[in-house]
């Protein structure tokens, strides 16, 4: 295997690894999306790679890094709406309080 | 090792550092700007492995919305300087160990999968955005149109989700040292 393909897929990994963490362990909402950012980063960082190294001459693989980017996207949008909704109704954006969905 | 090597592990790890960095500081602020950070070291890595369009379209789009996310921070923070250095993490074990053991997973993946005969040879930029540009207006058009309907639709929804009057009865109690009304 070569070792760029290699690197690659370890930025990957770790950039997904410390996604989890910060996704499961903040307890606010916006550092929530911060972690689920990375998360996919990382499944971006390895499409871009096997793209690269395994099929440099298919463009569908460029196409799925476009549709990450595009779920990137979404998720900032969806989340600062329930946000700004949350911070509209309670005054906070910390999760340990929302313990309902009821707004 | 070739200067091609270098710079992606370089801009790998620097994406890395910078992704950890986001989780250490106690200032919302400089959170934000290390994952802008991260997500535009990625860019310089795309742009080292050869992925010249997606490299660039990485930096423009991420700086952008990481500057959007830096002020929703200053906005919704309790403390976004973070000078009362308080923890907002729980279940902090679990989430190390849940981040650990993905990591290793998915390097395991990485390591003892055969993947096949490598190119190191990749098109020209220009080749690159015309078979991309082919790609998305030809046999993507579909998945292309169904991705920008979807961020229309989420955009609205998102508006539409954020501007609904609060009831009388839930008016917030904020304690934020941000909110300057009180």
């Amino acid at each position: 295997m070569s070792i760029d393909l290699l690197i690659a897929l370890i930025t990957g990994a770790a950039l997904f690894g410390v996604g989890i963490y910060g996704a499961l362990s903040q307890t606010n909402l916006v550092m929530i999306m911060m972690g689920v950012e990375l998360i996919l980063a990382g499944a971006m960082v390895n499409l871009v790679a096997f793209w690269r190294y395994l099929h440099p001459d298919n463009p569908a693989g460029q196409m799925f890094v476009l549709i990450i980017m595009t779920v990137m996207a979404i998720e900032m949008a969806v989340g600062f709406g329930v946000a700004i909704a949350r911070f509209r109704a309670k005054g906070s954006v910390e999760m340990e309080e929302a313990v309902e969905l009821k707004g | 090792m070739t200067a091609q090597m270098f710079f992606i592990a370089f801009f790998g790890l620097a994406a890395v550092w910078f992704g950890i960095a986001v989780f250490r500081t106690y200032s919302m602020v400089r959170s934000a700007l290390a994952l802008l950070f991260s997500q535009t070291a990625l860019g310089a890595m795309f742009l080292s492995m050869q992925a010249e369009f997606l490299g660039v379209l990485q930096i423009m789009m991420m700086a952008t919305e990481m500057s959007i996310m830096a002020i929703f921070m200053v906005m919704f923070m309790m403390d976004p300087g973070g000078l009362s250095t308080m923890d907002m993490i729980h279940q902090k074990r679990l989430s190390l160990l849940a981040g650990i053991v993905s990591f290793l997973a998915a390097v395991g993946v990485a390591v003892f999968v055969d993947w096949g005969p490598v190119e190191m040879i990749a098109p020209d930029p220009a080749q690159q955005t015309i078979a991309l540009g082919l790609e998305l207006l030809g046999r993507s058009m579909l998945i292309f149109e169904t991705a920008g309907i979807t961020i229309l639709t989420s955009m609205i929804a998102a508006i539409s989700v954020a501007i609904q009057p609060v009831k009388q009865n839930t008016v917030p109690t904020i304690t934020g040292s941000n909110h300057h009304e009180h």
